[in-house]
Parts: C-alpha cells; structure tokens; sequence
C-alpha cells in the first residue's frame, strides 16, 4: 500500500516534468528555427549584395585596362588578365578564397588567340552552363550560388559573379568572379550550434523549476497519503503540517480537523468498550466469592438431605443444580469477556488430540448413555501430536459433543479425526434437528438459539459455540457449521498442528 | 488433630470454610488480614495454609512468600482469579497448590487438604536415589553427597514419587493425581511450574535437568538410569 501510494504521488511529479518539457521542446524549436532561418538569410544576402559590388569593381577594372590597352599585341592582354586576377585575388587574406574565371563566349572567337584562364587551378566547369548562358545574353552582372572545383582538390560552395566583357579585336569574353562562402558556413554553424546549446539548457532549467514547484505541491498530498495510511495502520498521532496560508494549507488544515475528530471518537469508543469489559470482569470475580460460600453451603446442606421431608431435600437438589448453572455461566462471561478484551492466552503444549478426543467423550458418554446415544469415533490408529491449549481444544470438543447430544434425538453421532502433515479436522456430525441453512451464520451468536421453544437439556449456558469459535481462532484454526432441517448438522473444527500456523488445508468436507 | 489457618477477608466465606472443615475433622483457625498472618503462624503453627490472594494488609503473595520463607508449611491459595498470570503468581511465590474460587466441590477442597497433610507413605523404608540425590522418606530428608536440601513437603512428594517407580513416564495427570490428589484435571500449569521449581532445587543444570526428565509430548520421569 504505502510504496503504491508513493509511486503514485511520485508519478505526478514525473507526469507534469515530462509534458512542461515537452512543450518548452516545441516551443523553443520553433523559435529556435525562426531564428536561425532568419539570421542565416540576412547573412547570405548581405554575402550576396558585399560579392556582386567587389566583383562589379573588378570587372570594371579589367574593361578598363583592356578598353585602355585596345591596339596592343596578345601577350599585353594575358598580361592584363594575370595583373586583374592577382589583384582581385589578394584583395583579401587568401583564406577569404577569391577566385576569377575569364571564358570565351563560344563562336566569338577573331583571332587565333585564346584568352581563357582561371585563378589557383579554379575549373572551367566551376561555372555552369545556365550562368554562362545568362551572362552572354546580358549586359549586366549576373550572380549564381556555385560549387567552386579545384581541379582535382577539393570543391567549396561560393558565389559566382560574372559579366560579358570584350577584348578589342579579340571578341568577346566572360569573366567571373567567385567568392567562396567557407566562412559564411561556419558562422552559420556557430549560430545554429548556439542555438541549439541555449535551447537544451533552457530545457533543463524549465525541467528543474518544475520538478521544484511541483514537489513543493506534491509534497502535502505525499504527507496526506503517508498519514492516511499510518492511520490505517491504527496510528492517529500524526497530523500534516501547515506553513502557509494557501489551498494546500486548508487541505491540511481539513485534514487534521478530520483526524483529530476520529481519534477522539476512536479513544471514546475504546474507552466506553475498556470501561464495559472491565465492568463484567470485575463483577464476574466479584460474584465467585459469594458464589462459593453459597456452594459449600448448599453442599452442606445437600448432604444433611436424607432427614429432610421430600419437598425441602428436592429444594436442594435444585439449589444445587442452579448453583451448577449458575456458575458454568459465570465462567462463560468471564471467558467472553477475556475474548473481548483480547487478554485470551493461548498456552500452547504438545499432546495427543485423539486422546483428548477419547478423553471427552468418555466424559460425556454418561449424558450420551441417558439419552440413548450412542457416540462413535472414527480415527487413525496412531496418536496424532498436535501442539496447542490443550484446556482451549477439549473444551471445543466437549462443546460440540454436549451440542451434538443436545440435538440428536435419539439417533447416533459420528466424530472423526483426519490429520496431514500440517492440519488436523475433527468433524461432529448428527442426525438429529438439524438447522436452517439461513441461520447457520447465527449459531455462533452469543446466547443465540434456533428454537425458542426447545429446552435446554443439558443446562447449556449458549456460549458455548461462541467460544468454541473463539478458541478455535486464537490457535489460527476455523469452526464452521452445516445442517438442514431434519438431516442433522456437522461441526468442523480445523486447526493447524502447530498453534498458530496458517492452516493449509480443509481435510473434512463439511456438507454431508 | 489436624490444624488448617484459613486466611480470607470475607467472613461468610471463612465462616463457610470453617464449617466445612470442622465437619470433616479439622481444626481452623481464621485470620482475616494479610499482616495479621505471620504473628498468628508463630504462635500456633497450623499443619496447612489456606491463603486466599486479595488480603487488606498485605497481599496474599506477599504472604505466601513470606511464609515461605521461615517454613515449608503446605500453602494453598484461593483465588477469585483463575487468570494463569495469578496462578502461576502465585504459585512461583512458594504455593503448593491453588483452588479456584468456586471450588467444583467443597469435598474437593477437602481432598486436596488431606493429601496435601498426608505423610508420605512409610511402606518403603530405607533410601530411594535418583542419580547422585539420596532420599531418605523416613527421615524425610534430601540430600546429595552428604549436604541436605531443603524441599517442600510437596516437592518431597513429587521427588518421591518418580523415584520410587524409575521406569515409568508419568503423565502431568498421573502426576496431578497422585501428588496434589486431584480426581480429574487438565490444569497441566500446576505440574510445570512445581517440576521447574524442584529442578531448580536439585539439579546440577536446571537447563539441562539430570534427575526429573522431560519426556516429550508424555510427561516427566526419574533421571539417572
């Protein structure tokens, strides 16, 4: 019980932690990637917009020294180019990887000359065709986002920038400038990596702080449960405690209001029940001196009876008898009263239970024989040891037999004994009245009869059954009951070999 | 003739008890206070004590202990208490024997009386030994290389009574019987709490009694053959 309720109130906790951060995940991927979207476009414009003016500069450089240089033989004009790409190139740290390509624009060419020529090994095919094919039908810049190659090395993305120059007497040419974007990358991916390490630890302090709030919530319902149970367990000392002046607070406050309402009304009612079995056990012991100065008397009477006329020696003999009565049920009280204060004591010794069981009804054959009943035992040939009260289990046996006696009309009883390893039955079983199957949870009642109208026979004091059950219980044993009208009853004691053990088995069957 | 101390702070009861006894020819002296009881054992020693427990004065245990504790006088309690804590209270303080208010049967009482003032019988003379304990039952004496110990009359009784038969198991009813004298009895405490306070007495290690054997599941035995 306690480590479900526990569980319980910890998977609150768990529950609320889980789902607060799974909603912080979502939340913070989406702003994380709108942010990220949006930096990483105003980075590349701005990389875009720095490419298209420095290489609009170039280009016009090299128009210009070419316009200038118009009329000069070839090699001023490869001269040209290598002056434009080594300026373009060194422009800024090599690392910063500027590259230019100058292609001939197919079926322009004049002369046999051929101009074309790249920067750092840069391939031709750096450019693609749909670029080219915009330069050469424009008369301005024209920009694409390009995989610059290296010839046989390695390629980077870049930015390709070009324009369609001509060469005077040379025809015409395109020329590219190309930026590489190496380092926009690796800012992008601090940006994002950034991002990415804010988020989770944003994650885990959002995880944190409600771990905490929700503990500190949790913790009174935790403390509620705690209480709850010890109460269960008979344990109303404890009460929850009030801090604050919240919900939580009047939750505690209601709580403890509770508990301290039934702890008074529990220690009321114990103390009412104490005070009542105290009652009857003081006055049955107060009764037993009287009662036994009143016995020696009658004795002594009784035994004066042969010069009495009839009617005083059969007043005696009735004393007497009332007196046995009287006193069997003042036993009996008591006996019920130790039951209900639970002083009963068990006091357990070993013995043989078939002995017992031959013992008791050789005590009750004498009533037996008055009433024409015969009583036949069934039982195994070896003694069977049992450790238990042996006073507690006769007088079960006697109870029963003296109630089998009392209801048989006449027919025989049968008793058996069955025993195992770890339980032992014994079964009483008669012919006689039998009960009504509606009542037989009643028979066990205290001072409880199935027909009012019968006589007590044997001057039962109708205890006798309760506390048969009783001594039955105390050794951890069972006592249960049939019958039917005019088949007769069983009464089967089941008691395990050792006092206290759990019983195992039901080893006689009690219908039939 | 045979003097029994009745000892009750009821005077019906002891008036009663009185009765009874004298019927059966024996003399009573009643004393109805607990701290009366020492002063008048003094002066006329009774053959028996009838003790009940709840004295003004003094407590009948107390009593009993300290009866006990200047004689072996056979002491029989009554109790309205039939409780096994008060029983063996009182048996432990020193009591041979208890009676349970209301007796079952005055002649009962009666019974347990005169067993307990019987002398043992004195049909076997000479000694009886149990191990290295000699009993001499003329002299009534107990003693073990020499050096006397002090028993009970009843305990004798009890010592006697195994030793004179060495083979047999007798049963805590066997025993109940013959030495207290009860005619039928389960009360099986009585036996356990005497046959402990005997082995305390006599043997070398009561948690390993030599000379009075537990026979388990049956009763008790001689020891030592």
């Amino acid at each position: 019980m306690r480590s479900d309720g526990a569980h319980r109130a910890h998977s609150l906790a768990i529950r609320v932690v889980l789902s607060t951060i799974f909603l912080s995940l979502v939340v913070v991927s989406i702003t994380g990637s709108t942010l990220y979207s949006r930096l990483s476009t105003g980075i590349k414009q701005v990389n875009l917009d720095t490419a298209i003016i420095e290489a609009r500069s170039t280009i016009f450089s090299a128009q210009y020294r070419l316009a200038i240089a118009s009329g000069n033989p070839a090699d001023s004009v490869r001269d040209i180019f290598s002056a434009v790409i080594t300026s373009a190139t060194t422009v800024g740290s090599n690392e910063s990887g500027r590259e230019v390509v100058i292609l001939q624009v197919p079926g322009t060419a004049i002369g046999k000359s051929n101009y074309e020529i790249s920067s750092n090994l840069v391939s031709n095919s750096s450019i693609p065709e749909y670029l080219r094919a915009k330069v050469r039908n424009s008369e301005n810049l024209e920009s694409s986002y390009v995989r610059i190659e290296y010839a046989g090395l390695n390629t980077v993305d870049g930015i390709a920038v070009g324009q369609r120059i001509s060469i005077p007497n040379d025809g015409d040419y395109e020329m590219y400038v190309l930026f590489s974007l190496a380092d926009q990358a690796a800012t992008l991916a601090l940006i994002s990596n950034s991002l990415y390490l804010t988020g989770l630890a944003l994650i885990i302090l959002i995880g944190l702080i409600i771990w905490i709030v929700v503990r500190q919530v949790v913790k009174p319902v935790r403390d509620a449960v705690r209480i709850s149970q010890q109460f269960t367990e008979g344990d109303f000392s404890q009460r929850m405690q009030v801090k604050s002046n919240d919900e939580i607070a009047s939750l505690g406050n209601a709580f403890n209001a509770m508990a301290e309402s039934l702890e008074k009304q529990i220690a009321r009612l114990e103390n009412l029940s104490r005070v009542q079995q105290r009652f009857v056990s003081d006055v049955s012991h107060e009764l037993r001196t009287p009662l036994t100065t009143l016995r020696m008397a009658s004795e002594v009477i009784h035994n004066a009876r042969d010069g009495f006329d009839p009617v005083i020696a059969r007043s005696s003999e009735l004393l007497i008898g009332q007196i046995d009565r009287f006193e069997r049920l003042l036993e009996d009280l008591l006996e019920i009263s130790r039951f209900d204060a639970e002083v009963a004591v068990l006091e357990a010794v070993e013995f043989d239970i078939c002995g017992s069981l031959e013992r008791c009804i050789a005590d009750l054959s004498l009533v037996a024989k008055e009433t024409g009943i015969d009583i036949n035992l069934n039982r195994p040939r070896d003694s069977v040891f049992i450790n238990g009260d042996i006073r507690r289990v006769e007088r079960v046996i006697r109870n029963l037999l003296s109630n089998a006696i009392d209801h048989a009309e006449g027919k025989p009883v049968e008793v058996r004994i069955m025993a195992s390893a770890d339980d032992v039955a014994i079964g009483v079983r008669d012919y006689g009245v039998g009960i009504e199957p509606r009542l037989l949870n009643r028979v066990f009642d205290r001072f409880w009869r199935a027909d009012p109208s019968r006589a007590r026979t044997r001057g039962g004091t109708g205890l006798g059954l309760s506390i048969a059950l009783e001594d039955a219980r105390l050794h951890n044993g069972e006592l249960e009951a049939w019958g039917e009208p005019g088949k007769g009853a069983h009464f089967v004691l089941y008691l395990p070999r050792r006092a206290g053990d759990q019983l195992q088995s039901r080893l006689i069957s009690l219908k039939g | 003739m045979t003097l029994v101390m009745v000892v009750d702070d009821d005077q019906d009861l002891a008036e009663m008890l009185g009765i009874v006894l004298t019927g059966a020819g024996i003399d009573v002296d009643l004393v109805s206070r607990g701290d009366e009881v020492l002063d008048v054992f003094r002066n006329n020693p009774p053959d028996l004590v009838l003790l009940d427990v709840m004295l003004p004065g003094l407590d009948g245990i107390e009593v009993c202990k300290l009866l006990r504790a200047e004689s072996m006088v056979p002491i029989v309690m009554l109790s309205a208490k039939g409780d096994t804590h008060d029983v063996v209270r009182g048996l432990e303080a020193g009591a041979d024997d208890y009676m349970v208010k209301p007796f079952r049967h005055p002649s009962e009482l009666i019974a347990r009386i005169r067993t307990r003032l019987r002398r043992t019988n004195t049909d076997i003379s000479g000694l009886l030994t149990i191990a290295d304990l000699v009993i001499d039952v003329v002299a009534h004496q107990v003693s073990r290389a020499g050096k006397q110990i002090a028993l009970t009359r009843l305990e004798f009784d009890l010592l006697v009574a195994l030793a004179r038969e060495p083979g047999r198991v007798f049963s805590r009813d066997a025993l109940l019987s013959e030495v207290w004298g009860y005619r039928h009895s389960t009360d099986t405490r009585l036996v356990n709490v005497h046959v402990q306070r005997l082995r305390a007495k006599v043997e070398h290690d009561p948690e390993h009694p030599e000379i009075v054997v537990t026979v388990r599941g049956v009763g008790y035995k001689a020891g030592g053959q």
